[in-house]
Parts: structure tokens; sequence; C-alpha cells
């Protein structure tokens, strides 16, 4: 147990090491340097371009600018070069303001996926079944901006509610209930947009599983016990089932950052998904580069997580 | 079985606990749900944020919609556009006129004069019953009093550039100036020396000649000598007076009295080169501003400038927060550079204090501006506690946080004005604006230095259609550079109508012929250039191609280019480098045409980038910038509208119509005497302006009933 | 005789197996076609096909007969099916139809127009982005699956790496050096394979045996590569490289494949493992055939059933990024249409003129809808374990 966690650790920061450098260099490979930021800017003088470009040591070699980066990273230096603010603090500010809607909309796709697919399963190839798999193929394919715009359209437009940012704006002093309950409101839409794929995927996964347990032997041993056909299906089917999607709490972690950019910048959300789809309008290099280093750590911590959780849970897993 | 249940219960119990939060959200209904205070806050949406918050830097219309609440000045407005005190309680305009006394000329009935006789002269003169020029005994009328300046010399030093070496070189000027005599004035007599010449000769002031009392080490050429005549020792010379009383007990948001020094440390800050402040030609012509005493402040002028009064309007900025030592304290703690440390780069412009109605409060870029009351405003302070400028950058979500209540007002599109002019929750107004939209053609260039040629082009597009199919109806068409709603405009010119054929007939006055394949050209070289535009407004790019299609209708070949607005500014408008171009101008009621269409500004980076040159329409434009006499503004404001209407420097297409859109809640309140309030509905004054009494302006929770009567 | 023969025959009838009552192509039939949503699937995925490809035509060319770019501003936002105002225009500037099929959008410009012409940019991003995700698959997969086991070289991946720094010498105006490294490396593999046909008997110097004691397996390799690229926020990624790249389709396509290849990767290897161990493969192997012959005859039939499943999904999603991506603004210049951009351009009027944003939105979602399904059903049908449960 212990080698293995040693083992992974080791094993992920070399590939977060590997990580930190692709990311850096496809940003700095690309085309147009930052050196020309805001170059329509008739403030920005070529010295001050020059002042800028050290500042930010654009000047040295990319190895040196590399070192530069991921040392003011890790000692939490990093400035974002648009409002000179201090990136940790932003990326923290914006990462708050993301989690209420990333913990509602994976309550939302965790609590909905399992009772959908285990009827699903149940009832296989009946009406309900089939109407299941259809709407959650709709969910999946429907394309996530046109869908906002359309339930935001038909709820602006019948209850005359805010529905935009994280709070009815201008709602100021009012009680801290009403306070609570605006927030809750504006979560809403989104959180229901961001898990309506979950659900449909997640739901899916949760049929096919519960299928596949529904074959074994032990299954129908139970059934030719006699037992209630609820207790065969929630009980020993259920949980059997239930196995792997243990090790899928790990892998929710990154769609923190990556799921969410264009349903926050549609709701005018501040949170991260925005700060990096801006960060990337203005080419703000630092936030982009972290943004991303924080998502691979995420992805990486997931991983993580999920092979520690399937340890724990498999007895038949030993590593 | 637990399990079952929890897992149909868990979900359901989620939704639920979601959905229910709808009950506890303001509605646009019941916006006052759960927050009382939000009926206080005026909430205004806006496409950009502010840039610099403060009157004098400022040039954008987002940053001086809010510097209009922060700051105040002098004077303004009122609703029938004339002018009403602000921080000054009340103003007077009178005149200093100066003249050098010419011993050479011979004056009618006393020979040649020395200064003293001649103002005994003239003193006498007032009493005398003998004159019976009416003009004259006006003017002679106005003089309250008559001063002999002595004789005296100075000498001043030049520099200039040396035109065969391209050196800059200095040279020293001395003066020995004659006396002069100086003329107190009750008020402002542009006609006085054109009168007095009845008094004192017909080439009195003429024969004055001002390059004998100039001495030079250095050889001057005949224009040289002439301007430097003109501008040390001119022969005459107007010097209007403007004296502001100032309204006593006004203060600042951070509680500093209001006084005169503000007022001259706001004109210096505009004329300190280092702040590089737009409105800098707005206050070139004055001379001094002395403050008498702290409520008192006295504005000369170098020369008749009818324009001036209106400049007052500008907000007035506190010289205790932003004058040398202030800005010393600011550069040292911020470790900047003294020597480029300005008002530009102080942080005034992102908290600033003023004197107006609502005092700044909290600006977080690019999301909102925050304006609380100023409860000790000196006018009473306003309704609303609180004024929020919220910058929604996306058009739609705009309209959907209008229709959710969380805005108050946006900017509505000409497509959506139909709709929201229908819906009975919302009352409307709207007017024409200020501004229009033309197609500039650069006169330098062939062939659009011929009248006929431009006057066809104009004639080639069809206005109405534009106005019908792309502003939906929200525009009318123009025909010269005044604003519509003022006097200045002559009604009397009709629009160019559309024909192509006449102006097929035009062009071929003009030497373009159409050939075999349909196409225009003269002298065997087709008719062929490129209209620009900048962009980012759909406006002017649905222009530039209906402009295009009209004219390949009359078989002229032109090609189109959007460009991004700084190239478009810097690199062609600026450096006059283009053939024909769409834009717009946002016109101030003042008549002053100058920077526009005067031919002297027509040099890169100035304003008359179409190079239009007139000579009588540049002597128009000096006149009614010196003219004081408002029906004769108006007459030199007709012909001038005349002139260029007839010339076409210019194809005036429409000048927009704006509406804005408000919550029917929204009223007009007003306490009586007796402590009994009253509720109006809002109405835009003559002029169009529907927030004009913005601070008496109150969101009500429900409509009252006379809203709904129509 | 008769008996005999007869016994032979019967006898030769129960040892011979049983031929299929069906063939493969037959059983694939019946299946597929007891799934009435992939048959819809295909369908609609067809006729998007037929509309993409005839679109091109329609509307290319210097006089094309449905001009997406045909502005009409008298005729802007007309409701679809309206007909046009014929005395406001120019005979040319008369739709082909005769009617605006789809309406007009806030330049009058014909919606039907310009929904072919952002047909076939859905369709090629969606098949040329797979297309290169898939080939980076098979290739990363099947070498990891089928030559996993062997051993990269210490001194294989120095000289890799010399070869890179110098490329990357050359490219930042090195050149010399740079192609000094260049040749160096060459000569060494030059070296390594002439000495590889009479290295074995003399003792290997310990600089040697460091150079060729083996680094990692090729098959960690490129799961770690896997791993890294993983590690990206896909969508995140793409938008970043998008809005770095001039704004071009072949950029689009190009990131997008080459931030989805991880998926094929995987399972090609997967099947690849575990066909590789099958006996069909050993026998090939002992009847003495190429690597190059096994793979592309015998194990690439077997494996390439998931493949064309997830690639067909991985259609969907393509279009859907692209999609995406056009709505935020980056991606096809504007003048181009595609269904991404008619729609963003079109949200602004949603209360004026909801067809701007419906006929988009829902052609995109029919035919994601239509690749999806297709793909699951294709997954069903090849897979017999699945279909059983059914």
């Amino acid at each position: 147990m212990l080698s293995f966690i040693g083992r992974s650790v080791v094993q992920k920061t070399i590939t977060l090491f590997f990580v930190s450098i692709v990311s850096f260099l496809i940003i700095h490979l690309a085309p147009g340097s930052p050196s020309q930021v805001d170059p329509m800017n008739p403030k920005f003088t070529p010295e001050m371009v020059e002042r800028f470009q050290k500042e930010f040591h654009l000047d040295k070699p990319l190895y040196i600018q590399y070192i530069y980066f991921y040392q003011d990273l890790f000692t939490g230096k990093t400035v974002s070069w648009k409002d000179n603010q201090s990136v940790l603090k932003k990326i923290w500010e914006r990462f708050l303001n993301s989690l209420p809607l990333f913990v509602v909309g994976t309550l939302i796709t965790w609590t909905l996926s399992f009772p959908v697919g285990i009827r699903s399963a149940i009832f296989r190839g009946g009406i309900y079944d089939r109407s299941a798999t259809f709407i959650s193929y709709v969910l999946i394919s429907i394309p996530g901006f046109f869908f906002a715009y359309v339930l935001i359209i038909f709820v602006v437009t019948y209850f005359h509610v805010p529905v935009i940012g994280m709070e009815t704006f201008g709602i100021g002093d009012a009680p801290a209930t009403y306070l609570f309950m605006d927030r809750i409101w504006h979560l809403v839409l989104p959180s229901m947009l961001g898990a309506t794929g979950g659900i449909a995927v997640l739901s899916r996964y949760v049929r096919s599983q519960m299928l596949e347990v529904e074959g074994q032997d032990y299954i129908r041993t139970a059934r030719a016990k006699g037992l209630p056909a609820e207790q065969v299906h929630y009980k020993h089917a259920l949980r059997n089932a239930l196995l792997p999607f243990v090790t899928m709490f790990g892998l929710i972690l990154p769609g923190l950052i990556g799921g969410s950019v264009i349903i926050e910048s549609i709701f005018s959300w501040p949170g991260m998904g925005r700060m990096a789809y801006e960060a990337v309008l203005a080419r703000d290099y630092p936030i982009i580069l972290t943004v991303n280093f924080v998502s691979a750590v995420l992805v990486l911590a997931g991983t993580f997580i999920s092979d520690l959780l399937y340890l724990v849970v498999d007895p038949r897993i030993r590593l | 079985m637990t399990v079952r249940r929890v897992l149909i219960f868990a979900p359901i119990l989620l939704i639920l606990v979601l959905l229910q939060s709808y009950f506890w959200v303001p509605t646009y209904e019941q916006q006052t749900k759960g927050s009382p205070a939000r009926l206080a806050g005026y909430i205004a949406g806006s496409i950009g944020d502010a840039s610099l918050l403060n009157p004098i830097l400022s040039a954008d219309s987002a940053s001086s919609s809010i510097n209009d609440m922060v700051f105040e000045g002098l004077i303004d407005r009122d609703e029938q556009l004339r002018f009403r005190g602000r921080l000054a309680k009340s103003w007077e305009i009178f005149e200093d006129a100066l003249f050098y006394v010419n011993p050479s000329a011979r004056i009618p009935g006393l020979g040649k004069a020395d200064a003293h006789t001649l103002a005994d002269f003239i003193k006498h003169a007032q009493k005398t019953t003998r004159i019976k020029d009416p003009a004259l005994k006006d003017s002679l009328n106005r003089i309250t009093d008559i001063f002999v300046l002595p004789s005296r010399t100075f000498t001043v030093s030049k520099s200039f550039k040396d035109s065969n070496t391209g050196k800059e070189k200095t040279m020293i000027i001395r003066v020995a100036a004659p006396p002069r005599i100086k003329l107190v004035l009750n008020t402002v007599d542009q006609d006085l020396f054109q009168n007095l010449t009845h008094l004192l000769g017909e080439d009195y002031f003429e024969s004055f000649h001002g390059k004998d009392y100039l001495k030079s080490d250095a050889q001057l050429s005949k224009e040289q000598l002439a301007a430097y005549t003109q501008e040390l020792i001119p022969a005459v010379e107007h010097n209007p007076i403007l004296l502001f009383h100032l309204r006593p007990g006004v203060k600042f948001h951070d509680g500093h009295l209001v006084e005169a020094d503000d007022v001259r440390f706001t004109y210096e800050a505009i004329m300190n080169p280092k702040n590089l402040s737009p409105r800098i030609s707005d206050y070139e012509p004055v001379k001094t501003v002395e403050v008498i005493d702290p409520l008192t402040v006295k504005i000369v002028y170098k020369r008749l400038y009818s324009p001036a009064i209106g400049t007052w309007g500008m907000g007035i900025l506190p010289e205790h927060l932003l004058n040398s030592q202030a800005l010393k304290k600011e550069a040292t703690r911020l470790g900047k550079d003294l020597k480029t440390f300005s008002i530009r780069s102080s942080s005034f412009n992102r908290k600033p204090v003023g004197c107006g109605p609502f005092k700044f409060q909290n600006w977080k870029s690019d999301q909102y501006i925050i304006l609380d009351r100023f409860d000790d405003y000196w006018d009473g302070p306003p309704n609303y506690q609180r004024y929020v400028f919220r910058i929604i950058p996306d058009l739609l979500t705009q309209e959907m946080e209008f229709y959710a209540g969380t805005i108050d007002s946006y900017g509505v599109q000409p497509h959506q004005v139909e709709r929201l002019e229908k819906d009975p929750r919302f009352q409307n107004f709207s007017g024409v604006a200020f501004g229009y939209t033309y197609i500039g053609y650069n006169m330098r260039r062939k062939p659009f230095d011929d009248p006929r040629v431009r006057r066809a082009l104009g004639m080639a597009i069809d206005v109405e259609k534009i106005i019908k199919y792309v502003l939906y109806g929200q525009g009318e068409s123009i025909t010269g550079p005044f604003v519509k709603q003022t006097d200045y405009y002559n009604h009397a010119i009709k629009p160019l109508v559309y024909d192509p054929k006449g102006a097929l007939k035009l062009l071929a006055a003009a030497g373009w012929k159409r050939n075999k394949a349909g196409r225009l050209e003269k002298n065997g070289k087709p008719f062929k250039f490129t209209l620009i535009t900048n962009s980012g407004n759909d406006l002017r790019k649905a222009i530039l191609a209906i402009a295009q299609d009209a004219w390949k209708q009359i078989g002229i070949d032109v090609n189109t280019d959007l460009l991004e607005w700084s190239v478009f500014i810097q690199e062609r408008v600026n450096k006059a480098d283009f053939d024909a171009l769409i834009l717009g101008w946002q016109m101030g009621i003042e008549p002053d045409l100058y920077q526009i269409w005067h031919s002297s500004q027509t040099n890169p980076y100035q304003l008359n980038f179409v190079g239009y040159k007139n000579k009588e329409a540049d002597d128009l434009i000096i006149k009614i910038r010196q003219e004081y006499n408002h029906n004769r503004q108006i007459e030199f404001s007709h012909r001038l509208h005349e002139i260029i209407a007839g010339e076409q420097p210019y194809t005036f297409l429409y000048v927009g119509k704006w509406t804005a859109v408000l919550d029917k809640r929204i009223v007009i309140k007003t306490v009586d005497d007796t402590g009994a309030i009253r509720h109006e509905k809002i109405t835009p004054t003559k002029t169009g302006d529907y927030s004009f009494y913005f601070n008496k302006w109150i969101k009500l929770p429900k409509a009252p009933d006379f809203m709904n009567e129509g | 005789m008769n008996m005999v023969e007869k016994k032979l025959s019967n006898d030769f009838y129960i040892e011979s197996p049983l031929p299929p009552k069906r063939t493969r192509m037959q059983e694939f039939q019946r299946h597929f076609g007891q799934n009435r949503l992939a048959i819809l699937g295909l369908f609609i995925f067809i006729l998007f096909f037929c509309c993409a490809v005839t679109g091109l035509f329609l509307t290319s060319g210097s006089r094309p007969i449905f001009d997406p770019a045909m502005v009409r501003l008298q005729e802007k936002l007309r409701p679809p099916l309206a007909k046009p105002n014929l005395d406001s225009l120019q005979p040319q500037e008369v739709p082909a139809l005769g009617v605006y099929l789809m309406g007009t959008d806030d330049l009058g410009r014909d919606v039907f127009a310009r929904m072919l012409q952002g047909a076939w940019v859905s369709l090629t991003v969606g098949f040329v982005a797979v297309g290169i995700s898939v080939l980076i698959g098979i290739f990363m997969g099947g070498i990891a699956g089928y030559f996993g086991q062997h051993h990269i070289r210490t001194d294989h991946i120095l000289f890799t790496l010399a070869l890179i720094l110098g490329t990357g010498l050359v490219i930042v105006n090195y050149t010399f050096i740079g192609i000094v490294i260049i040749l160096l490396c060459l000569a060494y593999i030059f070296y390594s394979c002439l000495a590889r046909h009479e290295s074995t008997e003399k003792e290997t110097p310990v600089l040697k045996a460091v150079l060729h004691s083996n680094a990692v397996s090729v098959d960690t390799l490129i799961m770690r590569i896997v791993d890294i690229m993983l590690c990206f926020p896909s969508f995140f990624l793409i938008l970043t490289v998008v809005a770095l790249l001039p704004a071009s389709i072949y950029n689009i396509m190009i990131v997008i494949g080459l931030t989805s290849w991880m998926g094929t990767t995987r399972f090609v290897r997967a099947e690849f493992l575990s066909l590789r161990e099958q006996d069909f493969v050993a026998a090939a192997k002992a009847l003495g055939l190429s690597n190059f012959r096994i793979i592309f005859r015998h194990i690439m039939p077997n494996a390439i059933a998931p493949v064309l499943v997830s690639a067909t999904i991985g259609i969907a999603s393509a279009i859907l990024t692209e999609a995406g991506l056009s709505f935020l603004g980056f991606g096809v210049p504007p003048p181009h249409a595609t269904w991404g951009n008619i729609l963003s351009n079109g949200k602004n009027f949603i209360f004026d003129a909801p067809w701007l944003t419906f006929i988009p939105g829902v052609a995109i979602l029919i035919v994601v809808l239509s690749f999806n399904l297709f793909g699951e059903g294709l997954r069903d049908v090849m897979n017999p374990k699945l279909r059983e449960r059914h």
C-alpha cells in the first residue's frame, strides 16, 4: 500500500513536470509573442514594451523564463500581466465562486443518475428505458450554449426573474435568508446546464453496470431463493454495481475548470472558467499557465484518489 | 426498502430545494422582495467601462456619464437650453476694449491727438448730444470708464526655425509700444471699434502701423513681421470678461468648500501640457483667470469668443487634492518619477471627489461603478440613494437583465424599439440625437475635388432606404453640419433627392461617361476608389454595403474596407490617407465649426481631414465664433449651412434617434413646502432631454395610476 | 454403397463445423435493423452528408446558386418561408428558390444558404479532426500494444533528444551547431546499424553497456504521453491554442485532432494486447509472417470495430466543440458561415428573430444526435457481449 502511494506520487510528479513543460512550450511557441502585448494601445511606447519584457523576463531564453515562471508560481509571486494582481489570489477567489456551481452540479448529476439508470435497467427494453435512452442522447448532443439561451429566455420571459450572475444585482442589504435563497436560485440554471451531459452519461453507465451485475449467477441465485424483486435489485445487485462508481468520485475533480468556460461566460459567472477565457482573450500568460497547471494537478490528484478508493473498496485488488 | 426510498427522495428533495428558491428571488414585478433598498437605487447598464473619472481628461461617453453625476460645473443649460447657474450663483459678461493711440492719424474736429486728449475727447463725446449716429451712441453709452495706459517698452524672445539651416534659433524682439487707451464696457460690444471710426475717423485704427514699434536683431520676413505685430501690438483688442459669483457654502464630497481657487486650478490643469487634456482648445482663448475673492473669479479672454460661457459647464476639480503638493506626495508614496507624474497618472481618476449630486463609492473594473447620494448637495440631495453603473458587454444579456428588473435603463437597439414601445410595463422617450453620420470625401484627391462629383455620389445613395431598413425608422435625414434641434440649422435646405439618373447626368457634366461595360470612365480611366470605415459598428458596416452597392449601380467601382478603430483613426483619418470614409460626429449645442470645417484645420491629426477649404465659409466660421448677437449668429449659420450643403464635402446621411425605455414605476417625486409628496410622470424637456430632472426621480413599488392612463 | 455413402456423409456432416446460417454481414444487418434509433441516426447522417456536399457546390464559386454572402438590407430579419419582396430586389438578388426557406439574418443574408455553407464546415471539421485523432490513436495504440514489451535504450533517448536539440538550434538560427549535432546523430545511427551485425562476441565496454541499457519500455513511454495529454483540460487547451493561432478552419481541425487521440490509443492498445495473445496471431507468427502483415491483415480488422464506434461519437463531439469555439468568436473568420457563428450572431435578435438561434441550434442538435445514435447502435451491434444482455 505505502509503496503504491510512493510510486504513484513519484510518477505523478514526473508527469506534472512534463505537463508544465508542454504547456509552457505551447504558449510560448505560438505565433504572436507576448512582447506585442496590446500594440494597438497608443500608450504602449517601445520603451514601455521593453520595460515590460524586462519585468517579466521575456527577454531571456525560454528555459530561463520557464524556471523563473515556476519559481514564482511555487513561491506565490506570479502576477497577472493584465492588472498586476497575484495570480494565486485571483484563482483562489474565482475558485471559491466556481465551487458552489460545481458542488450543486455534481449533486444533481449523482443523485439523479442513479434512480434513472437503475429504473432503466430494471425495466430494460420498456418504454421507460427507451425514452430515457433517447433523452440522454439528446442531452449529450445538445449544444450547451444553445440550451442555455433557450432556458434563460424561457425563465426570464415567463417568470421575470434575474438569472444572470451569482446573485440578483442590487439586492444589497437584504436579510441573510433572502440573500442565501437568491444565490441558490442563481445556481439553479447554470448548475443544471452543467449537469445535463453528466446525468446522461452517468445514468447510461449506471444502467449498463446494473445490467452486467443482474446477469451474474449470484443474482440468479438470489432470485431463485425467492427473494422479493426489490431486495434483489436494490440490495444484491446495486451494491455490487456501485463498485466502479466509487472510483469515479476522484475523476470528477478536474470538472472544476474544464467544462465551465461557455456556461460561465453566458451567465457572467465570475468563476475559474470565465477567468481562463478572459485570460486567453487578453493573452495573460501567467494566468493561462497557472490554470493549466492547477487543472493538471487536479487531474492527477483525481486519478490518484480514484486509485486509492479502488484499492480500499475492492478486496480483489492488492497492489 | 430504505435504499430505494433514499434513491428516489434524494433527487426530489434536492430539486425541490433548488426550485423553491425561486419564491425568494425578486421578480420584475416585485423588485423589493427581500431588499426594499432596491427602489432607492438606479442601475444603468452600459456596454463599456469608464476609462478616467476626471472631467478634464475623459473623452468617452461612459466616463462622462459618471463625471456628470460626480462633478458639477459653474453653469449648465436649463430645459430651454438657456444657461443657468450651478456652482456660480450669477455671472456678468463685460469687456475691456483696448486700442493704441495712433499719433499720426488725424481725428475729425481734433487733428492729431495724444492719449489724454483722446480720452477726454471720447468722454466729451459721451456727454454731447451732437452725435446723431445711433449705433455710435449705443457704443459710447456702453463705456463706463476710460483709462490711459502709458507707453512702455518690453522685450520678448521668440524661437523660430531658420529657413536656411533648419536649426532652432532664438531672437529678441524689442517693442516700444505707444500709450494705449482702455475702455471699460458694461457689456460685450463687438462693433465698438467699427462704430468708433465714425468718431475718430475712418482709418484711425487701420493706419496704426504696429511694425514701426518693433525692433529685432534678426532679419524677419514680411509674413513673420506681420504675425508678430498682430500678436504683440495689435491696433485694437477686445478682452471679453466673465465674472462668476460663486454660490457660498457649496462643498466637495470630502467637506472642503468650493472656492474660486478651484476654478482657477481647473483651468490651469486643463492648460497644463503635461495633462494632455482633450479640452485644451476650448480654453485656449482665455487670457487670465483671476481670483478676486474666494467667491468671485474673473476670466479674461484674449479676443471675442462667443462660445466662452458654454465652456464653463466643465466639472470643477478640487484643488486641495490635485495640486502640486498633493501630486508630489502621491508620487513619492508610489515611488513614481516626480517629473512625469501628472493628474493623468493620479489615483484620483479612479476615486474622484467632486461636488455633484452623487459621490463616488466603488469601482470594480468591468463590473460596476457605484455612486452614493451626496446628502450635502447644495441643490438638495437626489431622491435616489444610489446610482449604479453596471457594465454588461453583451447586448442580449443587457436586454434580459432589463426584463428581469436588475437594470433600469440600457442602450436600446433600433430593432428592439418597436417591441419595447408596445410593452405596457414600460414608458419610453425618444428624441433626435446630437450627432450625425456622413460619408466624407478626401477633397485633396481626384475626382473628389469636383463638387459635381460629390453631389452625384450623394444623389446615388438612397438615404431614406438606409433610415427605413438599417435604422428601422430611428433616424432623420440631415443636410448640414448643425444640430437639427437648434436654430442654427437651416431648415430651408432640402436634402439631396435619390436620383441615380440625375447623378449620372452630373457625372457626365464632370466628364465621367459610361463605357461599353457600363463602367464610368474619364479619359480612359475608370472611376474607382475605396470606401472605408471602422469595424465594430454594425450600422456603419451596413451603410458601407449599401453605398458600395448604390455606386456600383451607376457604374462606379468601389472597394470597401473595415478597419480596426485605432488603425482607422491613426493610420487613415489622422494622416488623411483615404478616398472616402463613413464616420459620425457628435455635436455640441454651440454652432462652433472651427475645428471641423475651417481651412486652417486640414493638417494631419486635425479634424478637417476631408480638406474642406472655402474662403467664405472660413470667414463665417470666425464670425460665428466672435458673434455675441444670437440673431446674427443664426444668420451666419444659415449661410454657412447653405455653402456647405452646396459644396457637399460630406454626403450628410442621417441623424439618429435615440429611444430610452424605463419602467413605468419610475416617476418624478417632489416635496412641496407643506411636506406633501407629489408624484408626477416623467416628461422630457422641450429639447428631448428626459433625464433632466434625474435628481427628482424615484422608483415606486407599483406603477401609479396616472402612468397607465396613457 | 448407398448406406455407406450416407453414413459417411452423415459422419462428415457431424464432424464438420456448421456453416453459419447467416453471414457476418447479415447478422450485422439484422441486429442493426432492430435498433430503430440507430437506423434513424444513420439516415440523418446520410442526409446531412448529402446536404453538406451539395451545399458546398451550391454555395461556392463566383456566382453560386445560393449566395451566403449576398447582403439585402431591405430584406433583413424576414421569417422562414417568407416571400421576397420582389420590387425592392435586383434580379440577381432574388433567392434561388423564390422564398427564404429559413428566413434572413440581420443583414438580409439568406439563412438557408448560410446553413448549407456551414454544414460543409461542420462535416469537414468532424471528419478531418477525427481522422487525425484516429490515425494518431491507432498508430500510438498499435505500437504500444504490439511492440509494448520492447525497450527503448538509453542511447535512443539520448540521440532523439540530441536530434530535437539540433533541430531546435537550427530553428533559432544557430544553424552551424545545429547541423553539426544532427550530423553527429545521423552518424551514430549509421554506426549502430552497422554494429548490430557484428557485435556479439567482444566484451562490451562500460560506456556501451550504459548506453545500451534498457531505459523504458515503449508501452510505458506511450502511456505516459497519454497521461500527460490527459492532464490538460481539453476544451480550455483547444481554446487557448486556437486563440493564439491565426483564425482558420484548418487550425481548428488540427488542434481538435491533436487533443483527442488519447481514448483511441488506449483501447487500440487494449485490443492489441489481447489479440496478440490469440491463437491466430500465434499461428501467423509461426508461419513467419512479417510484423507488418500481422498487424494490418490479422489484428487490425479485429480491432477496428471499437475504433469506428468511438470515431463516430468523436465526430459528434468535434462538431460540438467547433460550434462552441465559433460561438465564442474563435475559429473560422466571419464572412464564412458556420452553424456556431450563425447562432452567436443571431442570439442578439432572439426576441425579434428567434429562427436565427433555433435553426442552427436545432441543426447542430440533430446532427450530433444522429452521430451519437448511430455510434451507439454500432457499438451495440459490434459487441455481442453487450447485445445479449438487452
